[in-house]
């Protein structure tokens, strides 16, 4: 899934226009808007291989972190960071059957019972490598930013670092970005962090910008064995995502759901969306999240209320005797 | 959450308080029971969903300080517009202290970032969606009037000599300056809790009173600055009567304003108010809640029912009561930062608050 390579504009360069806009601050002319672009990560054919976190790595000549055994699961990453901007998660659901949870017991059963009177073995579930009449599940997920449409970081930033390029993706002007910490407390994921090792100012995934303006899709996609991580057209994406989780809903898959795909998320849905085999809460990303823009208006009426009530009462206070 | 064995003597310093746990369950509206939502809620091995604030003692330290630039000012330009003769003092007081009071915001803020050498480029753009945007462009032109009327104060005090420029100063209308001052120094009071409220931090933004919390402190700590001050310097006890009521007042919405944010809040105030480790009730109950509001708001008021009938000044209380007003407002600021901390690490009430 390539992108158009990217041309910069260069009518009107060098002429007494271009001198003139150059002298008043406009050094050059707007780069062209391009077709949204973004992520779905499809949970269902992730094997946790962890390429996308080395490839992302590499390509963005990112530190390796330091090595801490978590003695929970496979995933010894953790976390999103400044400098881990893919994340596998591994989720590992055993001894479900035994517990009965979720009518599970009862389906398991009846479907072995179906199995042995007809003679054929039920397809196994897409997303599981066990087989069928194993609950057991191993759940993986990479996690990266979500590219958000209205952006919390981004509409929090009160420094113009953080801008929407013309791809609509979220990104981080290093060269700008003083650190000041408002981001990290406005994303809804924990995404956005500020490097307290290296050079003090926040960092995220940029979608690989660099390779984007060359055409290229990001490097943890390309590194993506299974197609697991795709990139393209947000549009085109999301078209894909639900045709996706109808094919694996009619295959039985009935846990599978979309996330960030549907427009109510955050009041514009995520550019980085993903499809899971569970419910969200399960990899750790919030049901629900409210924009914290959206509390400005109503935070600031409430103070004014209580900044007239004491005026009021001031002005009372020192009029009357 | 696994539970965590600690060492005997700290479980024990560490055992909840009876008194604490009630009122933190009789205010949020919330009891913990951690076995069931262990069962029912799901998380990531409990890892924190938020990445933890990067706000730590400067802020703290800025939120109390700007808190009291701004509410001296308005109290002082109330004192100025609305009030008599005598209480000309208020306004002196006021001004000045408004001013020292901003002097160390500016180092603070600038001292928290990341890169602090690119302060400047806060003033880059102006973006309304902001607070934090609108709050330096806010602390930038505060400050602008806050210096002005402090040197037409000096200026007329006499404090710049008697040349022509001290003259010239004395004479510019401080009153006609202070209406704008005023209006940015309530917005310097109480945009930091719309800057808290406007974040993901469950603890910050679900209730969205904290601007309100924030801004009637800002009164109060400032009208118990300038009454402890006037009365180290000696004013007439009906103008520390008016500052007391107003003191009395702001503390008195300041509770309310606490309540309802507590209450809004439910779950996700359990860092506030709960005792666990982690949790920072012991400090909020004893020194915000209790020592800094309600007991000094109680001496206030018995201060105000006896000063009415003997209209003597009680200055051995009324220190106090600052004093304390003061530590309060302080904590206050410690307390919900801190408890912003452990709020963003907390990954079941995150999940829980964004479940909607």
């Amino acid at each position: 899934m390539a992108v158009e390579p990217y041309q910069r504009d260069t009518n009107g360069r060098g002429s007494l226009q271009a001198v003139i806009s150059s002298l008043v601050g406009n050094k050059m002319p707007p780069i062209a808007q391009q077709p949204a672009m973004g992520f779905f990560t499809d949970t269902s054919l992730c094997i946790g291989c962890k390429a996308c976190e080395v490839a992302c790595k590499q390509w963005n000549q990112l530190p390796a972190s330091d090595a801490i055994w978590t003695g929970s699961s496979y995933d010894n990453t953790g976390e999103l960071s400044p400098t881990t901007w893919r994340h596998v998660q591994f989720i590992e659901h055993i001894g479900r059957r035994e517990q009965g949870l979720n009518g599970l017991r009862d389906d398991i059963d009846a479907q072995i019972a179906q199995a042995k009177s007809s003679g054929v073995i039920p397809m196994t579930p897409a997303g599981t490598a066990l087989p069928f009449f194993n609950t057991d599940r191993w759940l993986m997920q990479s996690d990266v930013c979500k590219h958000c449409a209205p952006a919390p970081c981004q509409e929090a930033c009160p420094t113009g670092a953080i801008i929407r390029t013309e791809f609509d993706t979220v990104y981080v002007q290093q060269d700008i970005c003083n650190g000041c910490g408002y981001c990290v407390v406005a994303c809804p994921f924990g995404v956005i962090a500020r490097d307290e090792v290296g050079d003090h100012t926040v960092h995220k995934c940029t979608l690989c910008y660099d390779r984007m303006k060359d055409g290229i899709e990001p490097a943890c996609a390309k590194a993506c064995p299974t197609d697991s991580i795709q990139f393209g057209e947000v549009e085109k994406l999301k078209a894909h995502a639900r045709e996706r989780v109808g094919i694996l809903q009619a295959r039985g898959v009935k846990e599978a759901r979309l996330y960030g795909v549907d427009d109510g998320m955050l009041d514009g849905g995520l550019n980085s969306s993903f499809l899971l085999l569970d419910e969200p809460e399960v990899y750790n990303l919030p049901d629900n999240p409210t924009r914290p823009a959206n509390n400005v208006v109503p935070a600031s009426l409430w103070t004014m209320l209580a900044a007239m009530i004491l005026g009021v009462f001031g002005f009372i206070f020192f009029r009357g005797d | 959450m696994q539970e965590t064995r600690l060492p005997q003597t700290i479980q024990e310093n560490l055992s909840p308080s009876p008194l604490m746990e009630r009122l933190a369950t009789l205010t949020t509206g919330y009891t913990p029971d951690l076995e069931r939502e262990l069962e029912v809620e799901s998380s990531y091995f409990d890892y924190p969903v938020l990445k933890e604030p990067t706000w730590r003692w400067e802020i703290i330290w800025y939120f109390f300080f700007g808190g009291l630039a701004g509410g001296c000012y308005l109290i002082a330009s109330l004192a100025s517009l609305f009030g008599s003769k005598e209480d000309r003092a208020v306004a002196r007081a006021g001004y000045y202290l408004s001013l020292l009071a901003l002097m160390p915001c500016p180092p603070l803020l600038i001292k928290d970032l990341g890169r602090p050498e690119r302060f400047l480029h806060m003033l880059r753009i102006f973006k309304v969606k902001s607070p934090m945007s609108m709050g330096t462009w806010g602390l930038v032109s505060f400050s602008l009037f806050s210096g002005l009327t402090a040197v037409i104060q000096a200026a007329r005090d006499g404090i710049l000599g008697r040349w022509w420029g001290a003259r010239l100063l004395a004479g510019v209308p401080q009153r006609l300056i202070a209406l704008p001052g005023t209006v940015l120094g309530i917005f310097l009071g109480g945009y930091t809790g719309v800057l808290l409220a406007a974040t993901s931090v469950p603890l910050w933004s679900r209730s969205r009173v904290l601007g309100a919390v924030f801004v009637s402190s800002a009164i109060s700590t400032s009208s118990a600055l300038i009454s402890f001050v006037l009365r180290m310097t000696g004013a007439p006890a009906r103008t520390l009567h008016k500052l007391e009521r107003l003191e009395w007042m702001a503390m008195l919405i300041e509770m309310a304003g606490l309540l309802t944010f507590l209450r809004g809040t439910g779950r996700a105030a359990r860092p506030l108010v709960g005792t666990a480790p982690a949790e920072h009730g012991r400090n909020f109950w004893s020194l915000v809640f209790g020592g800094g509001l309600a007991l000094p708001w109680l001496l206030q008021t018995a201060s105000l029912l006896s000063g009415r009938r003997k209209n003597k000044k009680n200055n051995g209380r009324g220190i106090i009561i600052s004093l304390l007003v003061l530590l309060g407002g302080y904590f206050l600021r410690r307390t919900i930062i801190e408890a912003g901390h452990s709020s963003s690490r907390d990954a079941r009430t995150t999940l829980w608050n964004a479940r909607r």
